[in-house]
């Protein structure tokens, strides 16, 4: 579908980008634009990026995933991060990122899981 | 004792081709040496039994390091060791198995807690007997006895040194396994239900601990596919903002994992403090007991602990 380095697949109403290379600058803003774009074009409900493969994430790539994620809810649609690995998430929180805002979920089939939902109120909110 | 297997010292000590080439250069260990170490074997022949009989007589004329051989067996063996070790010294080779062969020695001496300071004090005694054995062989020619005596000091102090680095890697060993030992044990993770963790918390957190608490939980979550880990800390003592700090920023990650913490064990004094300290804890959740917190997780993952009731199973009262 995309003809960027990072494949975005369409399954049902839900995108799939599963991010499997080191993000350079220059990934990083042709990624944000081809999800962006597949979104106008197939009207998805749901956006999961899997960066399981990801062994770092500075602090842009960090951003420009949660901005992508603010883009595409402007668009309606949810965004979900999965397969975040620990060393990834213990250094983006000693950097004081915590990304809030952004729904997460350990692995793929939790990301599909949420997407079919709806991606209504996570269990957390509704406790 | 269990036989644990043996850490593999040539390995730990980086003994390759290069180091061993260092070494021999800084013992100052050249052809010369080799050459004149192997033309005194007969020497080693005709008079090892006689030095290894005269070290023991240092060794076993003392109490402290007599009780290292307490049977004459014992001091059979170690003295038919002795006699290999003292002819292995003029062996004309000093490459990688000469190295290994002395490595085991050191470990011998390690494992059966010989300090260093008997070691050594051993090896004077080693090298003035030698001394005066080559006095006699070379009769009266003292520069070509200093000469031998050179290099036999030189093969030695290269081989004290290999047995020191020994000593010391084998402690470092040991210190290393405490280490991991008391590491494993400060935070010990708890699978209560599928996909819920519980780590108790007891004592005091640094920030050393805080980092490998971190650690742990983000491991476990995801190793466990956990959707839930509870941080109980009813037994840390002094919840101040540091702690807090690092306790929200565990949850934090975990949240950025896709899991989700709660924090148990919450006593007035520590929820006092924990306002009046402004700290934020309002994005996480909280309850006072640990029971509240399980049933809070096992509401997250869909379940719930419900009373047994009359017409639930046949086995009740």
């Amino acid at each position: 579908m995309a003809a960027g380095p990072i494949p975005i697949l369409k399954i049902g109403a839900t995108l799939l980008a599963t991010i499997q290379i080191e993000l350079h600058d220059t990934v990083v803003d042709s990624f944000q634009n081809d999800v962006l774009e597949q979104i106008e074009k197939t009207g998805a409900r749901g956006l999961i990026i899997d960066i399981s493969a990801l062994e770092t994430v500075d602090s842009y790539v960090a951003r420009m995933l949660a901005n992508t994620a603010k883009m595409a809810k402007l668009m309606g649609t949810n965004t979900v991060i999965v397969g975040m690995r620990p060393a990834v998430a213990a250094t983006l929180v000693r950097m004081g990122y915590y990304m809030e805002g952004i729904t997460t979920a350990l692995s793929l089939e939790e990301g599909l899981k949420l997407q079919s939902n709806g991606s209504e109120p996570t269990d957390d909110e509704r406790s | 004792m269990q036989q644990a297997r043996q850490p593999n010292y040539m390995e730990i000590l980086k003994l390759d081709d290069d180091e061993l080439r260092k070494r021999l250069a800084f013992y100052e260990l050249t052809d010369e040496d080799f050459k004149r170490l192997n033309s005194l074997k007969s020497f080693a022949d005709r008079w090892t039994h006689e030095i290894t009989e005269g070290l023991y007589e240092l060794i076993m004329g003392q109490p402290e390091s007599r009780e290292f051989f307490p049977d004459q067996a014992t001091l059979a063996r170690v003295k038919k060791m002795q006699n290999s070790y003292f002819l292995g010294l003029f062996s004309g080779t000093y490459d990688l198995n000469y190295v290994r062969d002395r490595l085991r020695v050191g470990m011998a001496h390690e494992r059966i807690g010989m300090p260093p300071k008997l070691y050594l004090g051993a090896y004077r005694r080693y090298l003035a007997l030698i001394h005066e054995r080559l006095l006699d062989h070379f009769k009266d020619n003292v520069t070509e006895a200093t000469r031998a005596l050179e290099s036999i000091r030189k093969v030695i102090f290269f081989d004290m040194a290999l047995a020191i680095d020994t000593y010391i890697a084998a402690y470092l060993e040991t210190m290393t396994r405490h280490q991991a030992a008391i590491r494993e044990l400060s935070t010990p993770v708890i699978k209560v239900h599928d996909r819920i963790l519980l780590l108790p918390i007891v004592g005091t957190v640094d920030t050393q601990r805080a980092h490998q608490i971190m650690e742990t939980v983000l491991v476990q979550v995801v190793e466990e596919q956990a959707k839930v880990m509870i941080l109980d800390i009813a037994g840390v003592p002094v919840v101040d903002t540091k702690v807090a700090d690092h306790i929200l920023k565990t949850t934090a990650a975990v949240q950025l994992l896709g899991g989700q913490t709660i924090l148990t064990g919450i006593s007035a004094s520590v929820a006092r403090t924990v306002v009046e300290l402004g700290v934020e804890i309002t994005r996480m959740h909280t309850r006072a007991k640990l029971s509240e917190g399980i049933e809070l997780a096992l509401s997250i993952v869909g379940k719930k602990i419900a009373p047994k009731t009359a017409h639930a199973g046949g086995e009740g009262a």
